[in-house]
């Protein structure tokens, strides 16, 4: 049994929906969730962690609901890796770490910054006397802290240079826990997760493994999604549709972006099965044809 | 030349922070600066409209015919903010909250006396519908509000336009969206391109020459497909190996 699931969970602030019954199993290997600004991935993963309760569906930790788990257990489960602001600017990082170990294994500071591949000299400095990825690097530290099964990290690589998010990449894939990653990066989906939920507009368009998504995409907003990430000394990026258009509220929420809509697009479409994954999209097959 | 620039040095409180011997960005040609943070790239772009406070400049640097060291304020305004404009990451923040974009786009022309400059060709250029006038900043995508700013550069008859990190706040998709407004415009306008950037595999799909700079120092520079397919400095071949 997976450790962590959503079963047709809706999430939303006030009474509007951003999130539409959206199932999905935290398996193992990584699972990605994959999504433009405001595609509701971070609303997911407040809700993984407990942030924010569903207002129908349920999240499932173990064989209960959330709401009716025993927090204790779930919180040295479930670690949140955030960017590095989240840290306190005025606490010396050691401590931040400390914060998170119990009282008689606060000596463990050294270690876990050593695990992370940080000097434990650095204990002693203050946020902004260490670079961005020495402070992701902390962060991911003091989640390690509490012995977690499972992580779930938010953009963890968005704001760092290149060369140093792939040495937080390299720490990540080496780290000996289940990982939730939400991102906008394909790429670092591609590293890290072996399964992939694309979201747009709150709802799960495609859910697969994540090589063959991104090989041959069956809806057509992963493969633009894909066609749009700049390859080295590849085309241009390709801009599929305008991507200004809002999403629909009725029938499938892509139609009004999406080259391929047809009349029937007006109907919502449901998650099928085609090809190897789940995809919800009329023309799901045409899409892996062309 | 639209942008030439010789033994440029830019120096805050003494130190170092810049050191380009040699940029030229002729017209419909697209150069871009590529290095991490605090490499000098950004420096260098705003140097190039004299927009570097505090700091001690050396050297030679002539946008669109300008002596930019040497002009007077009002010379540099003629360049300023409309024949060289000036695209910035966060377009939303450069934009002023509490006017509506079609003010500003007016206010802008005003300014600049170019009134008579068509501004529906310019959001036509951009994609954009004339409707996004009526709209503050807010109310806008931050596709749009990057595009909107594209759009006032060319309503001002940009020439060159200077853009730092156009695209690493947007989303993948909006991002080819603005690439591709961004090729057009050079193919079409024969606009001048200099463009900031970390991102080697988007700068591979649309720069002629490349710098790559480390620590203030270029240590790599020629047309862009010899330095990326086959780079001869350690550091270049670091950036593209760190590449996802």
């Amino acid at each position: 049994m997976t450790m962590l699931r959503a079963e047709r969970v809706t999430l939303g602030y006030g009474r509007r929906p951003v999130v539409h019954e959206v199932s999905l199993d935290i398996t193992e290997g990584g699972v990605g969730l994959i999504g433009e600004s405001g595609s509701g991935k971070t609303t997911l993963a407040r809700a993984f962690l407990g942030l924010l309760s569903p207002m129908s569906g349920d999240i499932w930790y173990g064989d209960r609901p959330l709401r009716k788990a025993d927090l204790r257990a779930f919180r040295r489960d479930v670690q949140p890796v955030f960017q590095a602001e989240a840290l306190d600017p005025r606490m010396r990082v050691g401590r931040s770490v400390a914060e998170a170990l119990p009282r008689a294994a606060r000596s463990r500071v050294g270690e876990l910054l050593e695990q992370v591949g940080l000097d434990p000299a650095l204990a002693d400095r203050r946020p902004h006397q260490l670079s961005g990825g020495q402070r992701q690097r902390v962060v991911i530290a003091r989640a390690l802290a509490v012995g977690p099964r499972l992580l779930i990290l938010d953009e963890p690589t968005s704001a760092l240079d290149v060369t140093v998010q792939a040495r937080i990449l390299d720490l990540l894939a080496a780290l000996d826990t289940e990982r939730l990653l939400i991102t906008h990066n394909l790429a670092v989906v591609e590293r890290l997760c072996r399964t992939s939920h694309v979201l747009f507009a709150g709802r799960v368009v495609e859910s697969g493994p994540t090589a063959e998504l991104l090989a041959s995409p069956a809806h057509p907003y992963t493969r633009a999604l894909r066609d749009a990430v700049p390859k080295l000394g590849g085309p241009p990026p390709q801009a599929r549709g305008r991507t200004e258009a809002v999403p629909a509220a009725t029938g499938c929420p892509f139609r009004l972006r999406c080259p391929l809509a047809v009349p029937q697009c007006e109907q919502a479409p449901a998650l099928r099965d085609v090809d190897g994954r789940r995809v919800a999209c009329h023309r799901a097959e045409d899409v892996l044809s062309s | 030349m639209m942008i030439s620039v010789r033994d440029l040095q830019v120096r805050y409180a003494g130190r170092l922070v810049a050191d380009v011997p040699e940029l030229d960005v002729g017209a419909g040609e697209c150069v871009a600066i590529v290095g991490e943070s605090g490499s000098g790239k950004s420096t260098t772009l705003l140097s190039l409209l004299g927009l570097t406070e505090n700091a001690e400049i050396s050297g030679r640097v002539r946008v669109c015919g300008v002596d930019v060291l040497t002009a007077s304020p009002k010379a540099l305004r003629e360049i300023r903010g409309a024949r060289a404009a000036l695209v910035m990451q966060s377009p939303q923040a450069a934009l002023s909250p509490a006017t509506r974009l079609g003010t500003l786009m007016r206010r802008a022309l005003k300014l600049h006396g170019r009134q008579g400059n068509d501004v529906d060709a310019a959001l036509e250029a951009v994609v954009l519908d004339r409707e996004i006038l009526r709209r503050y900043p807010h109310e806008v995508s931050g596709g749009q509000a990057q595009r909107f700013a594209i759009a006032l550069a060319i309503a001002l008859g940009a020439e060159v336009i200077l853009a730092d990190e156009p695209t690493s706040a947007l989303d993948v998709t909006v991002q080819a969206e603005v690439v591709g407004v961004l090729r057009r415009l050079r193919a079409e306008r024969d606009l001048a391109l200099l463009l900031v950037s970390h991102d080697l595999a988007l700068v591979s799909t649309i720069a002629d020459r490349v710098l790559v700079m480390k620590d203030g120092a270029v240590v790599e520079s020629g047309p862009a497909a010899e330095v990326l397919a086959e780079p001869a400095h350690p550091y270049t071949r670091e950036l593209l190996e760190a590449l996802p």
